[in-house]
């Protein structure tokens, strides 16, 4: 303690210090030359005076603080004589730091998604299929009710089905929400609980008894204003009155993103056990592992195939962990890869500033010579260096850090709300932040190390002497400097490769036509509640009004309904063909979208044989269907498709004969990635009418204006129903993680990587060239031309080049495979792309080298040779 | 030790015994131990002055600036009660340790 206050004593007054041990050795000094040996055999005797005054004064003084402070004013003190150099590294630096980060945020978020939940590994989803049904997903009610009598591995089983509502009451505009329908047993299953109010309880699933309804937090928050007083209160959820119980927290949404819950009541319809709607979900008891848990179930499963032959015929069972259903899952792979390709960047980065660093080494040789000379330990002067190294690389933090603010937000944009849902919350928070500093110093000390001790390791004599020409700058730096440029060409190949895989296949989903012609049209959606709209009929006439209401508008050419927009999917039905060999048990799915007589004229569609819809049909009449171009060469090739009839079979009940009155083009219809063209069939919208549907219509003036009005004259239809998704069709069609959002960012990490990669080669070439100006000015006496001499310097340029090239070509046929899943079109080995990566990166490398060359022929041989 | 150099802590142990006959500089330090033990011991500037500004933050010695005999500046130093208590615990280590070295020598 005392020895601290002596300390900090000295500490304050630290030029007293100095001057008392100057004072006290001088003093010894002079007695030493009086006692007659001189002078100069005193300080001979007395060894270096300044070792023996660093030695005591470092016993005064806080040495580790004070010396790395000493370290950190010189570090910063050199960077900034040298405001090229430190621009250069701390703009690679903070594009790599920045893009890392930005990434690890993504992929963080993505990795750590817990459902809403506390136990996300021990939440596990049941998935059963049958014989009959062999891709559907779900479980009937009297099947769930006999799973959670018998199961015992599972803690709870609850059961779940989604459906949109409409929710309306006094508290402002009629919303559309997702609620989900669940077995009362849901919330404790998985541990949650409600923050407000109570959870559900056994007697709310009981048929007839009084319908509760469950808000999430956010609907409680935006829709209601957190008011405390919600519970009780009577809710409108499609045209039902229901009472609010309680009001979850913050950020459970469990199982999909639910906005709120009711009690799933089965009705008589739901008691069917041949009516497959409900997920099932539940929680693995404790000490039981997933394994028993799968073949408990596949057990049980098999019981009931026994017990009930008729319905039951071939039912499975299978158990997944709840991360495996979530969108996210497929993802990782491709977040992974783009972690990697974020990684590569800055490991480029981090070459380049070392190789900028090693070039360097030569003006600082003999800085660094003089130091050791002076009594400098090396780990003195590796300290310093990486000291050095590390401030660059914090500053390049700092920068980075606005780089993946700026990021985020990019991504953010791009990503909307569809693709990007709840899971991600994209914030740079202290997890982020602490990452960012760790990536920061250790960037510093990777970058820094081969160069600061090759710096420590220089021999003193020849590098004084020389004026830093040779030694650490010299020749011995080159392989290393060569080692460096090698890799980041072949990180760079891989990213380029990744690149150019993305734009290639975004470019063929751009230029491959949907087959509609969607500008200027205007969509949104309805849901006509049940309990309002209980007959088909109910639903037609309000479509109908609704269309008369849209057509009256100026600037609105023609409206209609259907199922799905391009590109958005398509119902699914079972048929027969006629004449076809009917299969026992089961019958095939084909793709329908359902459409009113003028969805074809708002999508520019027209008949390639036949006729499209007419007002009339489904109305009157025999039933008609259109099938799609694809669908006719695929059954019917080589024959007419008009006239030939086919049905629609309802659990399993065939329905009345369809006959074929016309031929359109094929639509994409198929989510962007897949470029398949499916068959598919339409059916007139008042044969099948539809409670969810789009509502499309053609404009004359641009569709985004027209938003307003277009919900206007749904309120003045029916003020409690929402029309939701109002935006252009073009929007439509843009959005999600698309192809377009992953190209884009390749094609940054890309660019930034080829940009550093070239001044890491052009970084080397040029010292190399000014290291050799001698040896060129004596080549250039001797009569050499100046051709001699570009071929000399892009030999030596293009080695390093050609090496990297040939390992990255080897990686990016590795890595690109991961790509596959979002590839459309495009295989990840494209002989194009590599080809192209191969060009690009010769000629950047070429332009690299052309600097320097042009600066080696221009070396004036006398001026070269007397330069020392 | 072989040529009269002093490891560590003897160098401090003859110090604060040297000081034992008063307030002294550094220089007169070295003097007096290279007088006393005959030339024997040789001490090196390099050593003795780390050990010195070791022992004084080490509350073993104290220090001030005064004249030395030729009237000049210097820095004398002098034991405190601590570097007494700790010099006789030394000494008497290093004797014990002294007299076992002998009667081997003796003895073998």
């Amino acid at each position: 303690m005392r020895r601290f206050r002596k300390k900090l004593g000295a500490f304050w007054q630290r030029r007293r210090l100095d001057r008392d041990l100057e004072d006290e050795l001088r003093f010894h000094l002079e007695m030493k030359a009086e006692e007659g040996s001189g002078p100069l055999e005193a300080r001979r005797r007395f060894g270096s005076p300044s070792a023996l005054k660093e030695a005591c004064r470092e016993m005064w003084t806080f040495v580790t603080l004070e010396t790395w402070w000493r370290d950190i004013r010189y570090a910063l003190r050199t960077l900034g004589r040298n405001p090229g150099f430190t621009t250069v590294a701390v703009i690679a630096l903070a594009l790599g730091i920045g893009a890392d980060t930005a990434m690890f945020t993504i992929v963080n978020g993505a990795f750590s998604w817990n459902a809403g939940l506390d136990h996300v590994d021990r939440v596990v989803f049941v998935s059963t299929t049958d014989a009959t049904h062999s891709q559907e997903f779900g479980a009937s009610y009297p099947d769930f009710r006999d799973f959670r009598t018998r199961v015992k591995s599972l803690t709870g089983l609850a059961a779940y089905s989604t459906i949109p509502v409409n929710v309306s009451d006094g508290s402002g505009l009629p919303d559309r929400y997702w609620c989900v329908q669940m077995s009362a047993n849901g919330f404790s299953a998985v541990g949650l609980k409600p923050m407000l109010g109570r959870d559900f309880a056994p007697g709310d699933e009981r048929p007839g008894a009084p319908p509760v309804l469950m808000l999430g937090h956010h609907v409680w928050q935006q829709r209601y204003g957190a008011d405390p007083a919600i519970l009780g209160k009577t809710v409108r959820v499609n045209e039902v009155p229901m009472t609010v119980i309680g009001v979850m927290p913050t950020d459970r949404r469990f199982p999909e993103d639910t906005d709120l819950w009711m009690a799933l009541v089965p009705d008589a319809a739901r008691d069917k056990r041949d009516n497959r709607s409900l997920m099932l979900f539940g929680r693995l008891a404790d000490g039981v592992r997933m394994a028993s848990a799968r073949s408990e179930m596949d057990t049980l499963a098999r019981q009931l195939a026994a017990e009930y032959p008729d319905a039951d015929k071939g039912l499975t069972a299978a158990v997944l962990p709840v991360i495996q259903i979530t969108g996210l899952y497929s993802v990782r792979p491709l977040l992974a890869a783009l972690f990697t390709a974020v990684g590569f960047v800055l490991l480029i980065a981090c070459a380049d500033v070392a190789n900028m660093l090693l070039a360097r080494g030569a003006a600082r040789a003999r800085e660094i010579s003089i130091r050791v000379a002076i009594g400098a330990g090396r780990a003195r002067i590796v300290r310093q260096l990486l000291v050095e190294s590390v401030m660059l690389s914090v500053a390049g933090g700092f920068f980075g850090w606005l780089v993946a603010l700026a990021g985020l937000r990019w991504f953010d944009a791009g990503t909307g709300t569809i693709v990007k849902p709840l899971w991600l919350h994209l914030s740079l928070d202290r997890t982020t932040f602490v990452y960012l500093a760790a990536i920061s110093i250790a960037t510093g000390i990777l970058f820094g190390i081969a160069p600061a001790l090759r710096l420590a390791r220089i021999d003193i004599g020849s590098s004084i002497k020389d004026g830093g020409n040779g030694a650490a700058g010299g020749t011995r730096g080159l392989p290393l400097s060569n080692a460096l440029v090698v890799l980041e060409m072949a990180l760079c190949v891989v990213l380029m490769a990744g690149a150019g895989l993305m734009i290639r296949s975004m470019l063929k989903l751009y230029n491959t036509p949907i087959g509609v012609d969607s500008s200027d049209v205007l969509t949104m959606r309805l849901n006509l509640p049940k309990a309002k709209y209980p007959r088909p009929a109910d639903v037609v006439s309000f479509h109908h009004r609704l269309k008369t209401q849209l057509e009256s508008l100026p600037g609105v050419e023609s409206a209609a309904v259907a199922s799905n927009l391009p590109r958005g999917g398509w119902e699914e039905f079972n048929y027969e063909l006629e004449g076809a060999a009917p299969i026992p048990g089961r019958s095939p799915r084909i793709g329908a979208i359902v459409s009113s007589a003028g969805y074809f004229r708002v999508m520019r569609l027209t008949a390639l044989r036949g006729r499209l819809f007419t007002d009339s049909d489904g109305a009157a009449g025999i039933p008609v269907v259109i099938v799609n171009q694809s669908f006719a060469s695929r059954f019917w090739p080589g024959e007419d498709a008009l006239g030939k009839r086919l049905r629609l079979v309802r659990g399993r009940v065939p329905q009345p004969w369809l006959t074929v009155v016309g031929v359109v083009p094929d639509v994409l219809q198929n989510f962007r990635q897949l470029l398949e063209r499916d068959p598919l069939i339409y059916l007139p919208y008042q044969q099948e009418p539809q409670r969810l549907v789009f509502v499309v219509s053609r404009t004359r003036v641009p569709p985004a204006t027209l938003a307003q009005a277009f919900r206007r004259e749904v309120q003045g239809l029916d003020e409690n129903l929402p029309a939701y998704d109002v935006r252009p069709l073009e929007d439509v069609m843009s959005q999600g993680l698309s192809v377009r959002l992953l190209a884009a960012m390749c094609s940054i990490f890309a660019l930034i990587a080829l940009v550093l990669a070239s001044v890491g080669l052009y970084a080397v070439m040029a010292h190399s060239v000014s290291r050799r100006t001698q040896e060129i000015g004596i080549r250039m006496a001797m009569g050499g031309t100046a051709r001699d001499i570009l071929q000399m310097v892009f030999a030596q340029g293009m080695r390093p080049l050609a090496l990297g090239l040939g390992i990255g070509l080897v990686l990016a046929l590795g890595v690109t495979r991961v790509l596959r899943i979002v590839l459309a079109g495009v295989s990840p080995f494209d002989p194009v792309t590599f080809l192209g990566v191969v060009v690009v990166l010769v000629l950047a490398g070429a332009l690299g080298c052309a600097i320097p060359a042009r600066r080696a022929i221009r070396v004036d041989p006398v001026a070269a040779l007397r330069r020392d | 030790m072989g040529n009269g150099t002093l490891v560590q802590g003897t160098l401090d142990m003859l110090v604060l015994k040297t000081l034992t006959r008063g307030p002294m500089h550094g220089y007169g330090i070295a003097q007096s131990i290279q007088q006393i033990s005959d030339e024997v011991l040789r001490v090196e500037e390099g050593s003795l002055y780390p050990a010195l500004h070791r022992l004084e933050l080490d509350g073993m010695i104290d220090s001030e600036w005064g004249q030395s005999t030729n009237n000049r500046r210097a820095k004398f130093y002098r034991l405190t009660a601590k570097g007494r208590k700790q010099l006789s615990k030394e000494a008497g280590e290093w004797k014990r340790l002294a007299e076992a070295i002998a009667r081997v020598l003796e003895t073998a």
